[in-house]
């Protein structure tokens, strides 16, 4: 009983708080640096459907849907719909998946990835404010700036490349229902894939 | 070990293999070994199969919900034909933090378990190979690797019914594995926390407990727990998950320390908050309203009895005899008879909350623990003392003196307070008759348990609420008369016998010394008493009693505690710790065998124990019937004991078995009762 409590105030220190935004609620603004050095701001695309997805090149999980190109069709998809696309990358600086602008340039190139924009985030500020968990994980954010989905790119927590064909694209599936004017029928789902790899608090 | 740990890093460094590797089976970062429960199977019956995965230093997997990241392992089997393999049992994970991200792993040696199970029609002698494919995820703080292992081993089906030669390393295995509680939880969802109630004793030490999700989207993983206990309750509390409202369950793993888990599965209802008692809490609507019911007419009813009870009897009679004495007039006796029953039942409420009140506190008490304190014994023992030298004369109080005259609001008075007494004096009478009903009242919601402690009270004023509002029945009490005064006289006898009972329970509390204690002090009162009658009528007739009462209450300050412990200890019933050879041998002897099974953590299991199962009467029924007892420990997860949980379709305690000589078991109820426990066996 009386160790209890020390117990769980350790653990409230050890657990940075990571309130992340809630479903129908406001995306929180930020502001980051692009591969190419311009700054990019969440509240530049008002009005636009956003998709933001959290990347790191050394995940394996990340690897399953750029490997098997699931990753560049959606964001096709996506912008031929007129939806913007922003990679964000929270790595920070000597952990896995960490770029430069220059190194963020090949992936992009040597993927034929179709982002709006490749975002850098080393300090983590942006991937924690939003509660990001894993690589890929995946957000949706609506014409009138509110999350309308949180969570995994599809249903199926694999690294085998091989499952993507029979998974349910749960973005491209919240984008179409958004295009509708429909509500997000699965606004959450397990977010799977390596830890983000930030920059320890 | 970190010497090894560091030449294992620096050899993979410069590319070098470890030599044993090439041995694994699969798994670069994580080995997988397969190993079979037993080399041979009886056929028609079920054996584990362990992964065993060994996770190179700073490496780990992950649960079957990863966490915030992470993936749960997979697997394909090929399989001959004839066997079916269930899916994976994982043992209790461990927590871990990258960069505040909460991951559920193991970092060291662990094993996955599958029940593989053959088919009746396979023939014995048969090869069977057992091939599977685990794909799973390795990682360390840094790097993240999918792995996959290829494994397969060989078994042998053996004769149905012959038991299987388990591998040793299993009982370690089954061990990790959590076990599963017995009884539902609670959750609620509010402002965006969920609170889950998990039932556990209070007497079940914790250690860094921790509430691990199965689904996703239940909590958020990542948010700090806050667990705190209320009484038999853990209460979890922590930031719910995206997915939380309208959830129809969480299920979840409740770590309680050194790889303990439980499984438990929380349905929406009331929890108390954190750090806030019980009573504050309104019982869940429906929650076990059968099981409430019952107990409310078994509670009326054991009252009901109480009131031939030697304890009780006395008390009623003089009650009904004042009734008798005051003449038929109809409101007066209907006002009574309320007043008494509003006495009996507000005492059993009270000494109830009391109970309820301590149980929450965390303090083992069972009913009737006001009589575990002998200060509480003695003053009982001076209040009969008192009653009983008034039966018989020795002085008269102003009320019942003034015969007649006796005033409606003074009846009313002494109407009440004679209940009050009855069911104070009446508890310890109520083991044999409340215990089955009393058991279900420590489980129940606060506000049912104290509803079966008002229908005992109810139960036992019920005889003279009859009297008071059925005047037919009041017209049948004698007239009064001289024949009063000797029935009064007749009537302390049985009084001074439960003085002398008072006296007797005070000195197997307090030793010889106590109770010479009481009976000195009860003496001093006679004769404080005794003056009081002499100058009864007499101005002042009362005040040599001060001195006599200020001596008595002294002795309760020096009555002696010490021996309490041994008669507050509730023994359960005289048991060998449960072997299934021990069972085979007792079972071929033709004895008759009561088997539990039972474990530190299961609610049930200790409301059984404390309650029919530490009967007298039981221990004496199985005694006479030559009843041989075995208990299992279930707390640590016993392999043998699990097997056997499961051979007879439990997956958890508790379990009672009754095997009658020469007969298969028969399986009693979950909830035990008295008259279940005392009809098992024939007399011998």
């Amino acid at each position: 009983m009386k160790h209890l409590i020390p117990l769980a105030a350790a653990f409230v220190l050890a657990a940075p708080a990571m309130a992340a935004p809630q479903i129908g609620s406001p995306a929180p603004n930020f502001r980051l640096v692009g591969m190419n050095g311009q700054a990019v701001s969440l509240d530049q695309y008002k009005g636009k459907i956003v998709v933001l997805e959290w990347n790191n090149p050394g995940c394996p999980f990340v690897k399953k849907h750029y490997g098997s190109g699931n990753m560049q069709k959606t964001q096709a998809a996506a912008r031929n719909a007129g939806v913007v696309w922003l990679t964000i990358n929270s790595s920070a600086a000597g952990k896995q998946g960490h770029m430069d602008g220059a190194a963020a340039r090949a992936f992009v190139a040597g993927q034929k990835a179709q982002p709006t924009a490749y975002l850098l985030d080393p300090a983590g500020t942006v991937g924690r404010g939003y509660g990001a968990v894993t690589t890929p994980h995946m957000y949706v954010i609506d014409r009138a700036g509110r999350l309308v989905y949180a969570g995994g790119i599809d249903d199926k927590p694999t690294a085998n490349p091989a499952d993507v064909a029979g998974a349910r694209n749960h973005v491209l599936a919240a984008l179409g229902e958004v295009a509708a004017g429909k509500k997000v029928s699965v606004p959450t789902s397990r977010p799977y894939g390596c830890n983000v790899k930030y920059k320890d608090s | 070990m970190a010497a090894a740990a560091w030449l294992v890093a620096l050899l993979m460094l410069f590319g070098f293999e470890m030599p044993s590797r090439a041995q694994q089976a699969g798994g670069t970062n994580v080995a997988v070994t397969l190993v079979p429960g037993a080399q041979q199977a009886p056929v028609g019956a079920s054996i584990p199969l362990a992964f065993v995965m060994k996770p190179k230093p700073g490496w780990h997997g992950y649960w079957e919900n990863p966490g915030d990241a992470g993936a749960e392992a997979t697997i394909s089997w090929t399989l001959p034909k004839g066997i079916t393999a269930s899916d994976l049992r994982y043992p209790v994970p461990e927590r871990l933090v990258v960069s505040g991200i909460m991951n559920y792993v193991y970092e060291h040696e662990y094993a996955l378990l599958a029940d593989l199970k053959l088919a009746a029609d396979v023939a014995p002698g048969t090869r069977l190979p057992i091939r599977a494919r685990l794909d799973f995820l390795a990682c360390t703080a840094e790097i993240c690797v999918p792995d996959s292992a290829e494994v397969s081993t060989e078994i042998v089906a053996g004769p149905a019914g012959q038991p299987a030669a388990m591998d040793k390393r299993f009982a370690a295995f089954e061990a990790a594995m959590p076990r599963p509680i017995g009884a539902e939880g609670r959750f609620l969802v509010e402002n965006g926390m969920v609170r889950i109630g998990v039932p556990l004793p209070a007497s079940v030490d914790v250690e860094d407990p921790y509430f691990f999700p199965f689904d996703y989207g239940s909590l958020d993983h990542g948010a700090a727990q806050k667990v705190s206990r209320n009484g038999d309750l853990l209460i979890v509390e922590t930031r719910a998950g995206a997915n939380a409202t309208g959830l129809a369950a969480v299920p979840g793993l409740l770590s309680i320390g050194e790889g303990q888990g439980l499984l438990v599965t929380a349905k929406p209802g009331p929890v108390p908050p954190a750090g806030v008692t019980a009573d504050a809490e309104a019982p869940a609507a429906g929650a076990g309203w059968r099981v409430i019911q019952a107990a409310l007419a078994g509670a009326i009813l054991g009252g009901l009895l109480l009131n031939v009870m030697p304890c009780v009897f006395p008390i009623l009679s003089l009650k009904a005899l004042s009734l008798a004495k005051a003449g038929a007039d109809e409101s007066s006796a209907r006002r009574e008879a309320l007043a008494y029953t509003a006495g009996v039942v507000l005492v059993c409420v009270a000494l109830g909350g009391i109970l309820l009140g301590l149980r929450a506190g965390g303090a083992a008490v069972g009913w009737a623990f006001q009589l575990q304190d002998p200060r509480v014994i003695l003053i009982l023992l001076l209040l009969v003392t008192a009653i009983a030298l008034n039966l018989a004369g020795l002085f008269e109080l102003p009320a019942i003196a003034s015969g007649g005259r006796l005033a409606a609001a003074g009846g009313v008075h002494g109407a009440f307070w004679t209940g009050a007494l009855a069911a104070f004096v009446a508890t310890p009478c109520t083991g044999p008759f409340m215990g089955a009903a009393l058991g279900a009242a420590l489980v129940l919601p606060t506000a049912a348990s104290l509803a079966i402690f008002a229908g005992l009270g109810l139960g036992l004023a019920l005889p003279f609420l009859l009297l008071g509002f059925v005047p037919a029945l009041r017209r049948r009490l004698p007239r009064p008369g001289a024949w009063m005064n000797r029935l009064r006289r007749i009537l302390s006898v049985p009084m001074f016998l439960t003085a002398l009972g008072l006296a007797w329970v005070l000195g197997r509390q307090a030793g010889v010394d106590g109770m010479a204690l009481g009976v000195g002090a009860a003496l001093v009162l006679g004769l404080g008493f005794w003056w009081v009658g002499v100058r009864q009528g007499g101005s002042r007739a009362w005040l040599p009693l001060a001195p006599a009462l200020a001596a008595a209450a002294a002795a309760i300050f020096i009555v002696p505690l010490g021996v309490r412990a041994e008669v507050a200890a509730q023994g359960v019933l005289a048991s060998e710790p449960f072997r299934e050879a021990s069972l085979a041998a007792l079972r071929a002897e033709r004895r008759p065998v009561f088997v539990y099974f039972t474990a530190d953590w299961c609610i049930t299991c200790k409301v059984n124990e404390k309650g029919a199962m530490a009967s007298a009467e039981v221990a004496r029924a199985f005694q006479a019937r030559n009843v041989a007892v075995l208990g299992g420990d279930w707390t640590r997860g016993d392999a043998e004991i699990g097997r056997f949980l499961a051979q007879h379709g439990r997956s958890g305690v508790p379990l009672y078995l009754y095997y009658p000589p020469g007969q298969d078991a028969k399986i009693l109820p979950q909830i035990l009762t008295v008259g279940e426990l005392t009809a098992l066996g024939t007399p011998v």
